[in-house]
């Protein structure tokens, strides 16, 4: 069949190559974005280059998989998200057991506690950036992950369960969870400027 | 140790309503809390302030040179 229609078939072979260097190109438009969330989800700099370079290659060599018209960046960052559990870099902390909600309060708390200065001014009186770095480096994997796809990748709910492969439920739980942790880490930092 | 929440529906709502999330109804709802309720109001000022403030931390740019090793990745033409 293919003998008798050589033009059809060449044609298709410029079609697909012409289709392959367009997806090529839409996720590189997207490196950006992958690297700042790639960043968070590992704790080195190198790491993050690794994981995102692995994510391109697999990306790049699995583009008959991606069905065009559907969401790429959500395609790309399951990619990303299930490299990083497979590399085994879950590193698991047991969940912090302390009642978080005081946690969640306290941080509101002290830094309202100073009153007469604007929010962002008292914040970043309170907390330097590698104290935010720390703090969210501190939060176990299942939440931070999704913390980082949700506020720094700026995917919606839905996007987040699906690049996970969890439900919705569980995204909003972990999301809420873990911001909690993320407080009282912040709060535990802004505790120890205040002794210094 | 139960813990006194003055609102304790409308911390249910703050993260969703923060994060664009409510369905119409409900992001009504949550506005019309926002400007009778005090409290709230400045601890959703605080949460939007402290995320932001988050995001801009924690945010850190690509080395240019990662761009150049992805677009090598790419296939052959």
């Amino acid at each position: 069949m293919s003998e008798a229609q050589p033009e059809t078939d060449a044609r298709g072979i410029a079609e697909d190559a012409r289709s392959r260097v367009r997806f090529e190109e839409e996720v590189l438009e997207l490196a950006d974005q992958v690297y700042r969330v790639a960043r968070r989800l590992v704790s080195t700099r190198e790491e993050a280059e690794d994981l995102v370079q692995e994510t391109y290659a697999r990306a790049f060599r699995s583009w008959r998989s991606y069905t065009p018209g559907t969401n790429l960046r959500a395609w790309l960052f399951r990619i990303l998200t299930n490299l990083n559990i497979d590399r085994g870099r879950r590193e698991q902390r047991t969940p912090s057991t302390q009642p978080l909600e005081e946690g969640d309060y306290f941080l509101y708390n002290r830094l309202e506690a100073d009153s007469g200065t604007e929010d962002e001014a008292r914040i970043e009186q309170r907390l330097s950036q590698d104290e935010i770095v720390h703090a969210l480096s501190e939060v176990p994997h299942d939440f931070r992950d999704v913390i980082v796809l949700v506020d720094i990748g700026d995917f919606t709910y839905q996007d987040a369960a699906q690049i996970l492969d969890i439900p919705i439920g569980t995204v909003m739980s972990r999301l809420h969870r873990g911001r909690r942790i993320l407080k009282q880490e912040l709060a535990e930092a802004s505790v120890g400027e205040e002794d210094r | 140790m139960m813990f006194m929440d003055p609102c304790a529906k409308c911390e249910e709502m703050l993260q969703p309503f923060l994060d664009r999330e409510l369905s119409a109804d409900e992001h009504a709802i949550a506005e019309s809390h926002l400007n009778e309720c005090g409290y709230c109001r400045k601890r959703y000022k605080f949460e939007e302030t402290l995320r932001r403030y988050v995001r801009q931390a924690v945010v850190e740019e690509m080395p240019p040179e990662l761009k150049q090793k992805l677009a090598a990745l790419r296939t052959p033409l």
